[in-house]
């Protein structure tokens, strides 16, 4: 029986478990021509015509019409090209032959495809042949990425014109939406947190405000304290947290959150910091910003940091404050637009530093190093007036770092 | 919070267990008026009496035999063996009779000793003083092992070791003992077979365990300057050990080293990677790759032994190697 392969039940839809087989179009011992409907098999949505991909002789049925049977089992066996079952919940063919789609042919003189596990799977699930896929691992080993690359390459996309000379497995079966990789439920903190986001984007009336801040000197002052004894690690991150506390000190008004149709203005300046944790995306709060200086934002937010990554953080320690810190700039990112974490009434987005020259005294180039500071704010309690007001002191004090440096009065 | 050494961590959690429960006792060589070899137990003879901190004669199976013989008769014995080495002459009395005990007498009595003892290299002990024999404690069906980073982990899985009623064999590396690092006040506590992220990455998991966990944290610091977030697992307990965490850190970073400071051939490595060769196997996107000591004994000269551990240069290579 060496040459012939299974035909499978195919997925037809996502959530398709089993199909009934309704009827058989051909017989065992039949020859078919690539286009013939070989079977029917009804879903509880839909009877759907299954038409041979290629040329071939149906050698054998192995299930009676009439019968329901899982999605990936074989129904019969023919001479043709394996049957993909459509989304990689199950092998094309896992008959004598290779699932390379050729038709029964001698394989003296093909070689042996190697590949990682990981690249066989995602080659199995995107309907890509991996004969006709460069490696490029260690001699030529096959890895994952190279089928990510082949799969974007124009053409060689699964069900696009299969061709007359080797004809993709299962291309008849690959057309229609993108197949899911993977489906898995929301863990309980991911779905928490969607709730809290969507009402924060459905009920907070956001808007935003974007500045510059030249933080050369900045940068500097980091580099030179950062060599110091006993100096806690310092982040460019550590003096935006208390440049938003001091800006906050120095606008009253502006530490102020809704709640129940009234606007409570805060009696301490206390700043939040989005951190990104394996159990997701934590908001802690440091208390008293500006008390603590330089040294005392970097050690506190080191503290709350080891405490996110270890999962110890307490809700007492992601209560309070008005205004939170999210900085994406250590992930390349200009700008950061972000979305107001519920009861604070606004969000400071930090983006990555970027050199760049601007028209300096008389015309002349001028290398600045920037970043963008875009405020998301909550329009009830800041109006554009006061949250550019508050977003310019935060550029003003990390434009002046002495001045950032001096304990607080 | 505050910052504890290693070995003071593990002196805590002795004094606390002792302080907590009255049927645990201490036996060792050299544990009492000295305090042991490596100051661990000092302090406790004074708090706790001759009684419940006993100096036994230098015989480790009769050490050892006692104890199983003690923990058999409701006693919580913490046995010192001063080198992990010296457990070759203790194997009758943990294999045969701690181990077999529960399963033997149709769970009638249990064995809830710990086996506290030092492994690991880097102090110029020569070959009979700094073995890591891990993983033939962890072949045996009936014994628990365990090994700790960290003075933190050291507290919190030495108390959950006395706690738990069946054998359990507590490994500490030398190398650690001088450690500081934060222990909380309260202390915590934790349960055996828990493994922990010790560095999030995306792009290779290192599954290590005790010293070389810090070798593998360098490692990943050295390959995030090539841009390549390495993830450190720090597996805490080696039997059980947490397959789950490994197989779900493998399923997002698809690659893999294992990482330990004991001889490579037939170690924890190799049951680590066969078990993820199997059951992780759609998930792999290169081999997986073994760092550990060359198959020879631990040499003497502090040259030879630089060379014998596993460097953060060997791991880092392995993970370039799984990701080549």
């Amino acid at each position: 029986m060496a040459g012939l392969t299974d035909v499978l039940l195919p997925k037809l839809g996502l959530t398709m478990k089993e199909g009934r087989l309704a009827e058989w179009r051909v017989t065992a011992g039949q020859p078919v021509r690539k286009g013939d409907v070989l079977f029917v098999v009804e879903t509880d949505k839909i009877a759907t015509e299954i038409e041979a991909p290629a040329d071939g002789e149906m050698r054998e049925i192995l299930v009676e019409a009439g019968e329901t049977v899982p999605v990936g089992m074989p129904v019969a066996r023919w001479t043709g090209p394996g049957l993909a079952v459509g989304d990689g919940t199950g092998e094309a063919a896992p008959a004598s032959p290779p699932p390379q789609s050729k038709p029964p042919a001698p394989r003296e003189g093909e070689r042996r495809v190697v590949a990682t596990p990981l690249a066989r799977r995602v080659a199995r699930q995107r309907g890509i042949d991996l004969a006709r896929v460069a490696g490029s691992g260690p001699s030529g080993r096959i890895k994952a990425i190279d089928i990510e690359r082949a799969a974007a390459a124009p053409g060689a996309a699964p069900g696009t014109a299969p061709g007359t000379a080797s004809p993709a497995v299962g291309a008849s079966f690959a057309a229609g939406p993108t197949p899911v990789r993977r489906r898995r439920p929301a863990s309980r903190v991911e779905a928490a947190m969607a709730r809290r986001l969507v009402a924060a984007k459905r009920d907070i009336p956001h808007f935003y405000l974007s500045m510059q801040a030249e933080i050369s000197r900045l940068l500097a002052i980091k580099e030179e304290l950062a060599g110091a004894p006993g100096m806690p690690r310092l982040t460019l991150n550590t003096f935006v947290v208390l440049a938003l506390g001091r800006a906050l000190a120095d606008m009253p008004e502006a530490n102020a959150l809704w709640e129940d149709d009234a606007i409570v203005e805060l009696g301490r300046v206390d700043v939040a910091i989005a951190m990104q944790t394996d159990a997701g995306l934590l908001v802690p709060v440091l208390r008293d910003v500006p008390a603590l200086g330089l040294e005392g934002v970097a050690r506190a937010a080191a503290a709350l940091a080891e405490k996110a990554r270890a999962g110890n953080l307490a809700l007492d320690d992601m209560a309070g404050g008005a205004v939170c810190v999210s900085n994406l700039g250590m992930h390349g990112v200009a700008a950061v637009a972000p979305i107001v974490n519920p009861p604070q009434a606004a969000i400071l987005g930090v983006g990555a530093v970027q050199e760049l020259f601007r028209p300096g005294p008389g015309g002349a180039p001028d290398l600045r190093r920037e970043i963008t500071l875009t405020l998301a704010a909550d329009h009830r309690v800041l109006d554009g007036v006061r949250a550019a007001g508050l977003l310019r002191r935060v550029a003003r004090h990390l434009e002046r770092p002495a001045l950032l440096l001096r304990t607080a009065a | 919070m505050a910052e504890t050494r290693f070995a003071r961590a593990i002196n805590q959690a002795l004094a606390d267990a002792m302080a907590a429960d009255a049927s645990v006792i201490l036996l060792g060589e050299d544990i009492a008026a000295p305090g042991g070899p490596f100051s661990v137990t000092r302090g406790l003879l004074d708090k706790f009496g001759a009684d419940r901190v006993r100096d036994t004669p230098i015989a480790e199976a009769v050490i050892v035999g006692a104890s199983v013989g003690a923990a058999m008769g409701g006693l919580k014995p913490v046995v010192e063996i001063m080198f992990m080495d010296f457990v070759t002459l203790a194997m009758d009395a943990l294999v045969n009779q701690a181990a077999k005990a529960r399963f033997m007498f149709g769970d009638q009595t249990t064995v809830p000793m710990v086996l506290r003892t030092p492994h690991g290299g880097g102090l110029n002990a020569g070959p009979q003083h700094s073995q890591c024999l891990e993983a033939w404690l962890a072949h045996v069906p009936g014994l628990k092992v365990v090994c700790p980073s960290n003075p933190a982990d050291a507290y919190a899985l030495l108390r959950a070791a006395i706690d738990d009623p069946n054998p359990v064999i507590f490994v500490e590396n030398k190398a650690l003992y001088a450690m500081k690092g934060e222990l909380p006040d309260p202390p915590p506590s934790d349960r055996l077979g828990v493994a922990r992220t010790a560095r999030p990455g995306r792009d290779a998991t290192i599954v290590s365990y005790g010293a070389a966990v810090h070798t593998a944290l360098k490692a990943a610091e050295a390959l995030a300057r090539e841009s390549v977030e390495a993830e450190v697992i720090d597996l805490r307990s080696l039997q059980p050990w947490d397959e789950a965490a490994v197989l779900a850190s493998l399923a997002r970073t698809h690659r893999l080293v294992v990482a330990h400071e004991a001889v490579e051939a037939f170690g924890v490595g190799a049951e680590i990677a066969a078990r993820m060769a199997d059951v992780g196997f759609d998930e792999l996107d290169g081999p997986i790759v073994r760092v550990g000591a060359p198959f020879m004994p631990v040499p003497f000269g502090k040259t030879l032994e630089a060379e014998y551990v596993p460097s953060a240069d060997a791991v880092a290579a392995a993970v370039r190697r799984t990701l080549a």
